[in-house]
């Protein structure tokens, strides 16, 4: 018996951040999104209709059609398109596009409800597992990948048997938070979602920030295009990121965490639902984290199809029920964050480092690095390469070996024509400035930034105004429309790199871009914004006469 | 509390005063920098959208909104400068852009004529950044309030906060994202069917023009200029200060005052819209009295009221004194109520008074 309206309100209403999880059941139950169960969930959980309605028509992913949720969602984000990605939306039934859904390593991802199939033809698609990382090139040693590629390192059994839930052990039992988190200060950890902020000194604000009750989030919803590390490291080794989720509890004296995983990973959200359960049964985590009388419980949130919600006040918007714009900034988050609290907010990948850092030591992890530089970074390898994969990288790694060695090179003996940093955020690196080695000070000398470390790359018979068209396309379809110069900046620009507005003059051309560039940069509210127009600044810069033809081309069509 | 006194910063290179919570906003128009915005409204939580009101602060790498930025001791604050002023022109120009009409008749709402200003204080019907435009307009809601002309909407959402914030109705919202943005009530579908209470707080907020005065603006080709009035909306003993607007003789529509102590800028739909009767033809000007037939007919005060104290003897001397009960009009301030009850009680002497908002 499928269970009623109020028997789904009555489960949820009572839990932490509701919101999301009950119309998740709703849409799962019913096919989609009704008006009655959206009524019913504004009644129940004391939402303003007209603000609930707002907000579901955000997400990308809620249906408002019956049948919609099991309507198959086809990924048509860069690499997939490359792969043939419209044609496979064109011969699906009711099919519909999805941007970037984080499978650049894999064929092209069709979502159906909660199960991802992967193939190049309707007629052969298929479930597949998450590839394993490629291992490292000479055996170098890595942080977070170090025992990913053992099978039985997902379960929690295997998970111990391999050092697991050591470092969680003796935090609790041994180490105030201030020691744990010197140890995570000292080893140089920095923020691996995109922003690198040092963190050790972010766990240090929430534990010293005034109020409670503090909280942990994982930001596990890796929506920047061409950046698939995030679902490898959960999918593959699950219990290394709650460890790490513990950790940072401890640290700063959290009780509660929750996990905000993007919609488009439900194969992970099984998984991560498993290992939760696997642990609390284990009285490892729960309300007696190893019968200390801690009470550390995390809690698994899905979204729903926004790539803003990657943003982390935005998230937090999100979890809390409301719509997702980013808040403005100051107040942070590690004062003000979920419902007001201190909040850690950090990355799969940087949760997932803190387990092997807090068991071997900061040196360690310091010296994994290649010289100053401390620590590695994985980085999400996709396009015209031989290998596309996860690679943990050393820091200071120059780019042309990850790309030749470890990569295995250009595929069919192309010539590299350009790469994309931090997924999309960085815009493009080509020519000469392709020279760089992976860290954040050699690419920000080049205008870019290697952020959560997504990196595409395109041999020399890609087209670089489609590129650009639809890293903007994928931009102006994700700003969330709260600031003017990034809701009409992302539109404006999509436009000119389609060919369909702007001058015909190829100054007039440029001098539109450039200022449209500079003021979304300068302006913006997020980071969004901010990072959109490295797309057309590097283009223009790195292919000014591809740029010239473009504009050129569209005087001839009129 | 902290203590307020001797905060400081620097704007424009002069040292100011300012209080714990303000922000650089509200300390620079305290200064009169005239900082452009259109996503600001000061009865408003600032919400930092337009990106106009940026400002240039030392030790930041790009220039911050001052709508959302908290005054700290010690800022140095540029509030006008090439660069600032630079963007502000590029973002108008984008503005410009996303809509059909930049010019609106002031008719529309009490902050319609906000962007049309800026644009031209910044020169800025350039016609660069074409492209598609924003907004789908709601010509199909009949509702004889409200005009829902999205097409000139610029998604400051001004109209969804004051309907949350000042009114507390949430019978607006905001749909899709980015350009597709949408200001929708539940289900999209009409005003009447929402929450709404049609008290045209929306319209009077509205920087454009989007969400304009349909009664207003039913006198937009009448040739005569627009006068305001300040008076007191005539409807409750709340003494919301309004802005009548006439033209030649004749009442075209309300606004409400802003600085109006008691409303503070707040109407609901009567004070707001509800002011046909004053040229009515069936208003009544003179009170009317039956005669010996029992038709109405018009009279004088003096003859009406003395019809009315005859009327009323005859009934106590008949009946007795409890046999009166008056009932005080909802809409009459203190004064009135205070004179109404010392007529029945030491004039008629019964204690049975009553308001109507309880009778």
């Amino acid at each position: 018996m499928a269970q009623t309206n109020q028997q789904l309100i009555a489960e949820y209403a009572s839990q932490e951040a509701p919101l999301l999880p009950l119309l998740h059941a709703f849409h799962e139950r019913d096919g989609y999104l009704s008006e009655e169960a959206l009524r019913a969930t504004s009644d129940g959980l004391k939402i303003p209709i007209a603000e609930l309605f707002g907000t579901v028509t955000f997400y990308h992913h809620f249906a408002r059609e019956p049948g919609g949720h099991l309507a198959p969602r086809v990924c048509t984000g860069f690499i997939c398109r490359m792969n043939g990605a419209e044609e496979l939306l064109e011969s699906l039934d009711g099919a519909t596009g999805m941007p970037c859904s984080g499978r650049c390593d894999e064929p092209i991802p069709v979502l159906r409800g909660k199960q991802t199939l992967v193939g190049t033809s309707a007629d052969a698609l298929e479930p597949r597992d998450t590839p394993v990382p490629p291992p490292s090139a000479d055996g170098v040693e890595e942080c977070v990948f170090a025992h990913i590629r053992d099978p039985a390192r997902k379960t929690l059994e295997g998970y111990r048997a391999t050092g697991g839930y050591v470092a969680l052990e003796r935090a609790v039992r041994a180490m105030t938070p201030e020691e744990l988190i010197s140890v995570i200060d000292d080893s140089g950890l920095a923020g691996r979602g995109g922003a690198g902020f040092p963190t050790g000194r972010k766990l240090r604000a929430v534990l010293d920030a005034e109020g409670g009750p503090k909280t942990v989030v994982c930001n596990a919803d890796e929506g920047e295009p061409g950046c698939f590390k995030d679902r490898a490291l959960m999918d593959h080794d699950p219990h290394a990121l709650l460890e790490g989720m513990a950790l940072a509890c401890v640290a700063t004296g959290a009780e509660r965490a929750f996990i905000y995983l993007r919609y488009e990973y439900p194969e992970t959200d099984a998984g991560l639902a498993v290992a939760i359960a696997e642990t609390e049964a284990a009285g490892i985590l729960g309300d007696d984290a190893f019968g200390s009388g801690r009470r550390i419980k995390i809690y698994l949130r899905r979204g729903a199809g926004a790539y803003i919600c990657g943003e982390e006040t935005s998230l937090l918007n999100s979890l809390e029920g409301a719509h997702p714009f980013p808040r403005n900034r100051p107040p942070y988050p590690v004062t003000h964050g979920y419902e007001g609290t201190p909040t850690a907010v950090n990355n799969v990948e940087t949760l997932s480092s803190l387990p092997p850092i807090v068991a071997n030591g900061a040196e360690w992890y310091r010296d994994l690095g290649m010289g100053e530089h401390a620590g590695t970074k994985v980085i999400s390898l996709s396009g015209d390469v031989n290998r596309p994969g996860n690679y943990e990288v050393p820091l200071g790694l120059p780019l042309s070996e990850l790309i030749e060695q470890w990569a295995g090179g250009i595929r069919n003996g192309y010539a590299i024509q350009a790469v994309t940093m931090a997924g999309l955020s960085g815009g493009f690196l080509a020519g000469d400035d392709l020279d760089v080695t992976l860290d954040e000070a050699s690419i920000r000398s080049k205008g870019s930034f290697l952020g959560a470390g997504g990196i595409m790359v395109f041999d020399e018979t890609r087209h670089m105004i489609e590129v650009a068209h639809s890293a903007m396309e994928f931009f102006a379809e994700e700003s969330c429309g709260k600031c003017f110069p990034c809701r009409i900046g992302t539109q404006r620009l999509t436009e000119r790199l389609a060919g369909d507005a702007g001058p015909a003059d190829f100054t007039m051309w440029l001098d539109e871009v450039a200022d449209l560039n500079l003021t979304m940069k300068e302006t913006s509210a997020c980071g969004l914004g901010q990072a959109a127009p490295l797309i057309t600044e590097s283009l223009v810069r790195y292919f000014p006469e591809v740029v010239r033809a473009h504009v050129a081309g569209r005087l001839d069509d009129e | 509390m902290s203590d307020n006194s001797g905060l400081t910063l620097f704007l424009d290179g002069e040292e100011v005063g300012f209080t714990r919570g303000e922000s650089i906003f509200q300390v620079s128009e305290r200064h009169q920098k005239d900082i452009p915005t259109l996503c600001y409204d000061e009865r408003l939580e600032a919400f930092g959208a337009c990106r106009l009101c940026i400002v240039e602060l030392e030790g930041a790498r790009y220039p911050v909104a001052s709508c959302t930025t908290k005054a700290e001791p010690g800022m140095r604050v540029t509030s006008k400068s090439g660069r600032l002023e630079m963007h502000r022109r590029v973002l108008l120009e984008m503005v410009v852009s996303e809509n059909r009409e930049v010019d609106v008749n002031e008719l529309a709402g009490y902050a319609s004529q906000e962007m049309t200003t800026l644009v031209d204080r910044y020169d800025a019907r350039t016609g660069r950044f074409a492209g598609g435009k924003s907004g789908t307009s709601r010509a199909d809601d009949p509702n004889p309030f409200i005009l829902r002309d999205y097409e000139q909407c610029i998604s400051c959402y001004r109209c969804v906060r004051v309907c949350a914030e000042q009114e507390g109705d949430y019978a607006i919202s905001v749909m899709n994202r980015g350009f597709d943005t949408q200001i929708t009530t539940e289900f999209g579908g009409l005003l009447v069917d929402s929450a709404c209470t049609f008290c045209g707080q929306c319209i009077q907020t509205c920087p454009t023009g989007a969400l304009a005065d349909i009664k207003a603006l039913r006198a937009k080709d009448v040739e005569e200029p627009v006068e305001k009035t300040r008076s007191i909306c005539p409807y409750c003993g709340v003494g919301c200060a309004v802005d009548i607007m006439t033209k030649g003789d004749r009442i075209v529509g309300i606004q409400p005052a802003m600085d109006g102590p008691a409303n503070e800028g707040a109407l609901c739909v009567k004070g707001q819209f509800a002011f046909d009767f004053v040229h009515h033809p069936d208003r009544l000007k003179t009170p009317f009295v039956r005669n010996d037939h029992g038709q109405l007919v018009p009279a004088s005060w003096d003859e009406a009221l003395d019809k009315a104290a005859a009327g009323l003897l005859a009934a106590v001397n008949e009946h007795g004194r409890h046999s009166l009960y008056a009932v005080a009009s909802g809409r009459a301030p203190n004064e009135a109520g205070f004179l109404m009850q010392k007529l029945v009680r030491a004039g008629l002497g019964t204690s049975y008074i009553d308001n109507c908002s309880r009778a």
